[in-house]
């Protein structure tokens, strides 16, 4: 996973690597026309963690699911370094809340499920998982079934199985959202370490103004349904970040205005903000 | 949610789980024993003809005595019973992937699976030997027509169960439709498959039994139908307690075979019992 090129060569490395433009999805409901996303721009460079954060019902998940390549948008277009992707299903990394490891596979088998579903021998992405094993709290528990693992670390492995993929952009859905908020406030700084070792970019969709905070460089809100980018927010917090931030006068400043921005779109913002 | 893994409880429920062989085999044995005890007293009190009810002891010794003829007959019983029930899990299982797969199979073939097991075996049975012939096709017919239903239900259900959060995680890792299949479905259904066939190998039995009863010249059901006008009636007791142990041993192999091919699905039932998230 650490093999990616810091940057692609010529002129690609200045276009985004996933951009929408005017991105529009509606259901229909017993016949009836449901908008739930209505033209959605958005970039994420390449190396960038953006967050998407907004009222529940927002269509986040929805846009994930159609950045991901598992739904197509009844509107809009989808870029990925600058040419219309129509075959991103498969290219695009996608984590979701559950953790979807496979029952019948043992912790290491699960982590190398993208290396083998691309044609990779099950002895070839072993070894090249067990390498990994350490950094992400799983080393000893490489042959363990899932159902004995705590959430954490089922996690962690979900983790492990999506970064082993190796595809340049990953999403995440509330990846933390299953957590109680101690394994949280440790898995957050967890993913921090990883993705500042590693460059990829990450779009993060959560619930959590902090968490969103505290990883991101940009944050978009967005309104309630049918979800319209709101506003798009420039994380200004120097890295390496730490928890010890979210204290920080130009911390509780933007989490003040993201929740205000939530809080006009009438919804109830999340559960951890109280607590800091 | 804890952070640690679980070893710890797993350890000590254990012997929760695992219950000792005495312990396992002890209560049921004691009433095994309890009623054979009353039986042999009764028929011995009462004077029971032997024709009519032998008692345990005579059984037994029958069991000893023919113990050539029974082994016999015994073997071409299994052989219909494993020959019928191997057909119906290719058949059952090729045919719930079909359905699962494709909803024109599914409305084609469900309602004729479905109707397949409200005609009556034993009505069928006589026009299979019309139709087949003596010889061992027909009593494997009866064994397939009877035993398939339980594994196409299954596995269908298994198959379909599948959580699709799972399947759109396969396809974000770039999963083909076969990989899909091969590595998320399939997998997925065989406890499903596994409870099938846990009836199924009971059921292949009975099957046997009912085709030898239609027309047979062997087998263990052939035996009781020929013993019983000769009021041979502890050879029909021995015949019987034959065919219910093979069909324990049958069910004790799938269980066996069972938790070899999924030792996880015991650790996740085991959690689970356990209230573990």
């Amino acid at each position: 996973m650490t093999s990616t090129p810091p940057h692609a060569p010529g002129g690609i490395a200045s276009s985004p690597k996933i951009e929408l433009e005017g991105v529009c999805q509606t259901f229909l409901i017993n016949g009836k026309p449901l908008p739930v996303l209505q033209g959605i721009d958005l970039r994420v460079y390449r190396g960038e963690f953006v967050s998407l954060i907004g009222p529940s019902g927002c269509g986040k998940s929805t846009l994930l699911n159609i950045i991901a390549g598992l739904e197509e948008p009844t509107q809009g277009l989808i870029r990925t370094d600058g040419r219309q992707a129509h075959g991103r299903l498969g290219a695009i990394g996608y984590m979701h809340q559950k953790d979807l490891l496979l029952p019948w596979r043992t912790v290491l088998d699960n982590a190398v499920l993208g290396l083998e579903l691309r044609g990779m021998s099950r002895s070839q992405a072993r070894r090249q998982a067990l390498g990994l094993m350490e950094q992400f709290g799983l080393k000893g528990f490489e042959g363990s079934y899932p159902s004995l693992l705590s959430g954490g670390m089922r996690q962690r492995a979900a983790f492990l199985r999506t970064v082993l993929a190796d595809q340049e952009v990953i999403l995440l859905d509330e990846p933390f959202g299953a957590l109680d908020a101690l394994t949280r406030a440790n898995m957050q700084e967890w993913l921090l370490g990883l993705w500042e070792s590693w460059g990829k970019a990450v779009l993060m969709v959560t619930h959590d103004v902090e968490e969103a905070l505290l990883l991101s460089d940009r944050l978009y809100v967005l309104t309630a349904r049918p979800g319209r980018v709101k506003m798009v927010l420039s994380v200004e917090l120097k890295r390496p970040r730490r928890y010890e931030m979210v204290t920080s006068e130009a911390f509780v400043r933007m989490k003040a205005q993201v929740i205000a921005t939530l809080r006009e779109e009438g919804s109830r913002p999340t559960q951890s903000e109280g607590q800091a | 949610m804890r952070e640690e893994p679980v070893h710890g409880a797993g350890a000590a429920s254990r012997s929760r789980r695992y219950p000792s062989l005495v312990g396992q085999w002890g209560p049921p044995g004691v009433i095994l024993l309890l009623a054979l005890a009353a039986w042999e007293g009764a028929v011995r009190l009462f004077h029971v003809q032997r024709w009519l009810l032998p008692p345990p002891s005579s059984i037994g010794a029958e069991l000893w005595e023919s113990r050539s003829l029974l082994l016999r007959h015994t073997w071409v019983t299994l052989e219909e019973v494993l020959l019928g029930f191997a057909l119906a899990l290719v058949v059952g299982v090729a045919l719930a992937t079909a359905i699962a797969y494709s909803r024109i199979v599914e409305r084609a073939a469900y309602p004729f699976v479905i109707a397949s097991q409200t005609v009556p075996i034993v009505a069928i049975a006589p026009l299979l030997l019309i139709w087949i012939g003596y010889g061992i096709w027909p009593k494997v017919m009866v064994v397939v027509l009877i035993s398939f239903f339980p594994i196409v239900v299954n596995m269908v259900d298994g198959l379909k169960s599948v959580d699709p959060d799972m399947l759109s995680m396969a396809r974000t890792l770039g999963a083909s439709r076969w990989q899909l299949f091969t590595k998320v479905q399939a997998p997925a259904s065989v406890p499903f498959l596994f409870s099938g066939v846990r009836v199924a190998i009971a059921m292949s039995v009975i099957g046997a039994v009912i085709g030898e009863w239609v027309g047979a010249s062997a087998g263990l059901g052939y035996l009781m139908m020929r013993s019983a006008p000769q009021f041979l009636t502890d050879r029909v007791f021995a015949s019987i307690f034959i065919l219910s142990i093979m069909g324990i041993a049958l069910f004790a192999l799938v269980v066996l075979a069972e938790r070899y091919a999924m030792p996880w699905y015991q650790w996740e039932k085991r959690e689970k019992a356990l209230g573990g998230r």
